[in-house]
């Protein structure tokens, strides 16, 4: 019996929201409160709302071509050649990506965790476990993110709810900032921006919707559950911690979960659970840049062989992995292509849909 | 793409037949002749001299006749009342139409139920072999055959694998017509279907497809028969083989069907939609599709009330997970991650480890290893033995181990509890593969610690969200999702709220329980009112 190979929209929302909370979960509010200051929740706001109109975008052109990916479309409204050569450029993104995070993944826990644990075989690991998934199945790839969203969002809740006890209003005051430029806060938006720009999963997925026409409320549910998560743990690492002190940690959600503590001592610390569930977000985002990588390629060379793909795409990622010399080095190459990422995905959106719309293209129906 | 890589097409498969019986092939388009005498000849040259081949000849009005049998296959008692007493005592038969001669005799004098007519020689060799009876006649090119088959049965009693407190007691044997009876008995409808096949080319082993014809998925059904008769093979003994055969994914650790002994779980399965397969010579009836969630539900569970059902199968659900992960996650914490344990433990952790040879990582696993070791030897034993199997076990592994200081007390305690927590599981066979992973999750936990721990669980549960039986995925409903059917999983919810079969299993009738009883009783003689409103 075959198994019609299709997604659910409450599927399609988690995945969303699975792929946002990603391996930066536990320094990001570091990252923002870095650029922005006391400002953090309201550039995260900000960069959300921005985030949210690329968002929109991006449905409405999976609205007009229903039964396209990412990579159809762009060929159908730019032309073969043309259309081709953009989304190499894209899948190559994507491919960097992986590696970077990957790599930013292993040096969290070789620098904060666990030590003992060799990179590469982090590295590796993290890799492997992605390009098994037979990602011929579009369904087991939403079977997975379903699968493993309470289980990421549950420890998430246990870190972040017991900190309200910890909170100081006076850590969130002011809430423009003290003092600091637009540039700063915007810089601080961009992060967020580029955090949660991996929403893109979404235009890969849409064609296989059970129904693709119906994409944008669970579409919205998925960013915004997924954001939410994001603007929270910001907003409480803040006022828990403060502008000054959150800088001198590396990891300030896992200092947030240091603190828990559980009743009746079965462990001393609450971490290894909240970093297993790390493992698991960081394992669906990841997953999810697999998917468009693999799907991508696959579509390019319009062939079905995705294990042969994902295998080859294996070397390659962790190579990429271990190009940056360290944690900073990975960093600065991230934010290269986060922000290159960010201003590319969101000026190629409306181009795409002026064009569509200049061009009358539009995606057949049935 | 190269030749290397492209896939053979269906055709150019090179196609596997296994080759059919010469004596058959022999026979195939022959047929018995009017002589008697050459017509046994002829049996007696394929069977020989066997201990059990039977030829008794004798007169029917007259004319000579033979009985040949297995008399290993046939109820003795049967056929001489039956067969060959009503036959001897013709003494006036009208024999003058030969060729009516096997009418008469069927018509008019034999008081056998079965009775047939064949002419094929092919047929009438197999006959034989499946406990038929034949009678040739001189000068008839027919003959007459009977089924008079009996089988050694055994008692019909208590699965030994799938124990109840509370619940029907009785577990199918051997013989698939007893099992089929049993499930005809629960199910006295006229929508229960039985479709008997046969698998092997030696045992020819009858397989039976059992389903609700108004509630099982055609696909299903289909797909279940398509796959069992694609099956080549000689000899089925158990249902294993053809679990075997049709399963989706061979490399997987996991039971992608389940199998049960009891009657009323394979009814309660039927009721859902599934399908059942019934194979002779096995106690064991499949189900399938299954899912995950079957394999630590027991069908006493919907005997049970609902609360206390629902906290049971938590547990064994903490159990199974027990089973799977509490000792490499012990591996891990005291190798690697020293500062998750709790300071009221530490001492207790490193004093009992004073001493211990090995790494806790080494240690672990040889205890596991003796406990497998252990386990197997109970199950092999003759059961004279088993006192002394479970001194040696206790004492010599447990206790004088830890005296010895081989190993930490509580080494042996998390060993003990992950070995008891995978027996708790209702299914065996699923039970044994969690057991068995557990030794990979033990070498990655010691070797690469939590993130190998991590990576190990992610790889398990990524395997089994992809996993399908029939098409239907095996951690449904946990993922996908579906409310209906997460009443019955993880927790069992009151019988009338489970209104809809399992939804995943897609059967043609949706709708299995009504209204509330509460609703429409008359009376609450509980209450304090009595029920009723008071009149006077």
């Amino acid at each position: 019996m075959k198994h019609s190979d299709s997604v659910t929209s409450v599927q399609f929302a988690i995945i969303i929201a699975g792929t946002i909370l990603g391996v930066s979960i536990l320094a990001l509010p570091r990252f923002v409160i870095e650029e922005a200051g006391n400002a953090a929740p309201l550039a995260s706001v900000v960069g959300m709302i921005i985030s949210f109109i690329g968002l929109l975008g991006l449905l409405y052109l999976g609205k007009r071509f229903p039964n396209q990916t990412f990579i159809g479309y762009s060929k159908t409204i730019l032309g073969k050649l043309f259309g081709n050569f953009i989304m190499v450029l894209f899948l190559l993104v994507a491919l960097v990506l992986i590696g970077l995070e990957t790599r930013q993944f292993a040096e969290v826990l070789v620098g904060g965790l666990l030590p003992d644990t060799p990179i590469h075989f982090s590295i590796f690991a993290m890799l492997f476990l992605c390009s098994v998934i037979n990602f011929s199945n579009v369904s087991t790839f939403a079977y997975i993110h379903f699968f493993y969203f309470p289980l990421i969002i549950i420890p998430l809740l246990i870190v972040l709810l017991p900190s309200f006890k910890d909170i100081e209003y006076y850590h969130l005051l002011p809430i423009t900032g003290h003092e600091i430029s637009l540039t700063e806060f915007m810089s601080g938006a961009i992060v967020i921006m580029a955090a949660v720009s991996n929403y893109y999963i979404l235009s890969m997925v849409i064609p296989y919707l059970k129904n693709p026409k119906k994409c944008v409320t669970p579409g919205i549910w998925g960013f915004l559950i997924g954001t939410f998560f994001v603007l929270f743990l910001v907003t409480i690492s803040l006022a828990v911690f403060g502008e000054m002190k959150i800088l001198e940690m590396l990891w300030s959600t896992l200092v947030l979960a240091r603190m828990v503590e559980v009743p009746g001592e079965i462990l001393a610390r609450i971490d290894a659970i909240f970093i297993i569930s790390w493992i698991f977000a960081v394992f669906t985002t990841l997953l999810s840049y697999y998917f468009i990588f693999v799907r991508g390629v696959a579509e390019i060379f319009s062939t079905k062989k995705y294990r042969l793909i994902s295998f080859i795409a294996l070397p390659i990622a962790f190579f990429i992995a271990l190009f940056p010399r360290d944690i900073f080095d990975v960093y600065s190459y991230l934010r290269v292509f986060w922000t290159g990422s960010v201003m590319f995905y969101f000026v190629y959106v409306f181009f795409l849909m002026v064009i569509a719309k200049v061009r009358r293209k539009k995606g057949s129906v049935g | 793409m190269s030749p290397f890589f492209r896939k053979r097409t269906k055709s150019e498969q090179p196609k596997q037949t296994i080759p059919k019986s010469e004596i058959m092939i022999e026979n195939e388009d022959k047929r018995i002749t009017s002589n008697l005498k050459s017509n046994i000849e002829h049996f007696h040259k394929i069977f020989k001299n066997d201990m059990d081949f039977l030829i008794r000849e004798f007169h029917v009005g007259g004319k000579s006749a033979a009985l040949l049998c297995l008399t290993s296959l046939v109820e003795r008692e049967e056929v001489e009342r039956d067969i060959i007493q009503p036959l001897q005592e013709q003494t006036n038969l009208n024999m003058t139409i030969i060729s009516s001669i096997p009418t008469i005799l069927e018509k008019d004098i034999l008081y056998h139920a079965d009775v047939q007519k064949e002419k094929n020689l092919s047929t009438l060799i197999q006959s034989i072999t499946l406990g038929k009876v034949i009678v040739l006649l001189e000068g008839v090119e027919e003959a007459i055959l009977f089924d008079a088959i009996r089988q050694e049965k055994r008692a019909i009693d208590q699965p030994e694998t799938e124990r109840v407190v509370r619940g029907p007691k009785d577990g199918f044997i051997e013989q698939i017509s007893t099992n089929v009876a049993l499930l005809r008995y629960r199910l006295p409808v006229p929508e229960f279907r039985i479709e008997k096949t046969e698998v092997g080319t030696r045992t020819r082993t009858k397989v039976a497809v059992c389903f609700l014809e108004d509630i099982a998925n055609d696909t299903l059904l289909k797909e279940v028969k398509t796959r069992i008769d694609a099956i080549q093979i000689d000899g089925v003994l158990d249902a294993g083989y053809i679990e075997q055969f049709i399963q989706d994914n061979p490399w997987s650790p996991f039971p992608q069907i389940q199998n049960t002994e009891r009657p009323d779980k394979v009814v309660g399965n039927l009721l859902e939609g599934r399908v059942a397969i019934l194979v002779e010579g096995s106690p064991f009836a499949l189900i399938a599709p299954a899912t995950f969630n079957q394999f630590y539900q027991t069908s006493e569970d919907y005997y049970d009330r609902w609360l206390i059902t629902s906290a049971i199968r938590t547990i064994r659900i903490l159990a199974l997970i027990f089973s799977l992960t509490f000792s490499s996650f012990y591996v891990t914490v005291l190798s690697f991650h020293p500062e998750l344990i709790p300071s009221g433990f530490v001492v207790a952790a490193s004093s009992g480890r004073h001493g211990v040879p090995f790494p806790v990582f080494v240690e672990v696993l040889l205890m596991e290893i003796a406990m497998e070791i252990l386990r197997e030897a109970t199950i092999r034993m003759p059961q004279q033995v088993g006192g002394a199997l479970s001194i040696v076990g206790v004492l010599v592994v447990g206790q004088a181990a830890v005296q010895a200081g081989f190993v930490s007390p509580i080494t042996v305690v998390i060993i003990a509890l992950s070995t008891i927590g995978s027996f708790a599981t209702p299914s065996y066979n699923a039970a044994t593969s969690f057991r068995m992973l557990r030794f990979p999750l033990i070498i990655l936990a010691g070797t690469f610690g939590l993130l190998g721990l991590a990576v190990g669980i992610v790889l398990i549960l990524n395997h089994m969200i992809g996993l399908r039986s029939f098409g239907v995925p095996f951690m449904s409903p946990i993922s996908p999702g579906d409310a209906s059917s997460n009443k019955d999983s993880i927790i069992r919810a009151p019988l009338n709220w489970l209104k809809a079969r399992p939804k995943e299993i897609n059967p043609k009738n949706k709708k299995r329980v009504g209204g509330r009883v509460k609703d429409k009783a008359e009376h609450n003689f509980l209450s304090k009112d009595g029920g009723k409103p008071d009149e006077t």
